[in-house]
């Protein structure tokens, strides 16, 4: 029988029980899916004054979503985001400024 | 040990970023505690990690989304009559709040993997109401961008 979503599972005598993520493997995935579409829809927006800046962080869309395909036990990756918001946020002040 | 990766991941696709993602897909779980996780403890629940870094990814877009409206506010928005200043006094600050909200979601994301890690409680988070009072006093300085650009 399967079990239920949050239900232990067994890992026999010698293991300690550990609980089935269920869903949230997916919802996790589909969280990275939209942010790496936020990233898309900012180099979209960056595209109409600055067409290099739009394209490079359009580009970062693909390897964000990828990102969110790796094991959870490399935290770096969210480093990562948070320095790439970073950065296309100073991007962003620069084409602000200039245009 | 808990569950690593994900078995059903399509290869084309790590073929596409490149061999460097395609070589940390399979890492093995260290033994040790993650860097930036919180040190020492205990793994926490897997339902609640997930939990943890949906709720970083949901503020990650937040910041994104504060950078678009700054971003948008000065590029697309036609001048204010009058108030030349209008759009950058409305755009910059968003932009440099949406940093603020990434560099937050991240500080926010260390310190309640470490609380589970630790069995501690989870300490309330400020940046709810940092986002509202901000989300307010631009809604306040934009009435007032109008009002004088509408009287001049």
């Amino acid at each position: 029988m399967t079990p239920a979503p949050g239900d232990p599972v067994d890992q026999g005598a010698a293991d300690p029980p550990r609980l089935d993520p269920g869903l949230a493997r997916e919802r996790t995935s589909l969280a990275w899916t939209r942010t790496a579409l936020s990233f898309a829809a900012v180099g979209g927006v960056t595209l109409e004054k600055d067409v290099i800046a739009g394209l490079v962080i359009m580009c970062l869309a693909p390897a964000v979503w990828q990102l969110g395909r790796l094991t959870h036990h490399l935290p770096g990756r969210l480093q990562l985001i948070t320095a790439t918001i970073v950065a296309v946020a100073l991007v962003a002040l620069i084409v602000a400024a200039t245009h | 040990m808990l569950p690593v990766g994900n078995s059903a991941m399509p290869r084309r696709g790590q073929r596409l970023v490149g061999a460097i993602f395609a070589a940390t897909v399979e890492a093995p779980v260290p033994d040790s505690p993650p860097a930036g996780s919180g040190g020492d403890g205990t793994e926490p629940d897997p339902r609640f990690t997930f939990a943890n870094e949906r709720t970083f990814l949901a503020w990650s877009r937040t910041a994104l989304a504060l950078v678009v409206a700054g971003l948008g506010v000065v590029q697309l928005l036609p001048p204010f009559p009058g108030v030349p200043w209008g759009r950058h006094i409305l755009g910059v600050p968003l932009i440099v709040f949406g940093a603020v909200v990434a560099l937050a979601a991240y500080r926010e994301w260390v310190r309640n993997q470490r609380a589970m890690r630790l069995g501690l409680p989870l300490s309330r988070s400020r940046m709810p109401l940092l986002l509202a009072m901000v989300v307010a006093v631009m809604a306040v300085i934009s009435a007032v961008v109008v009002l004088v650009s509408a009287l001049r």
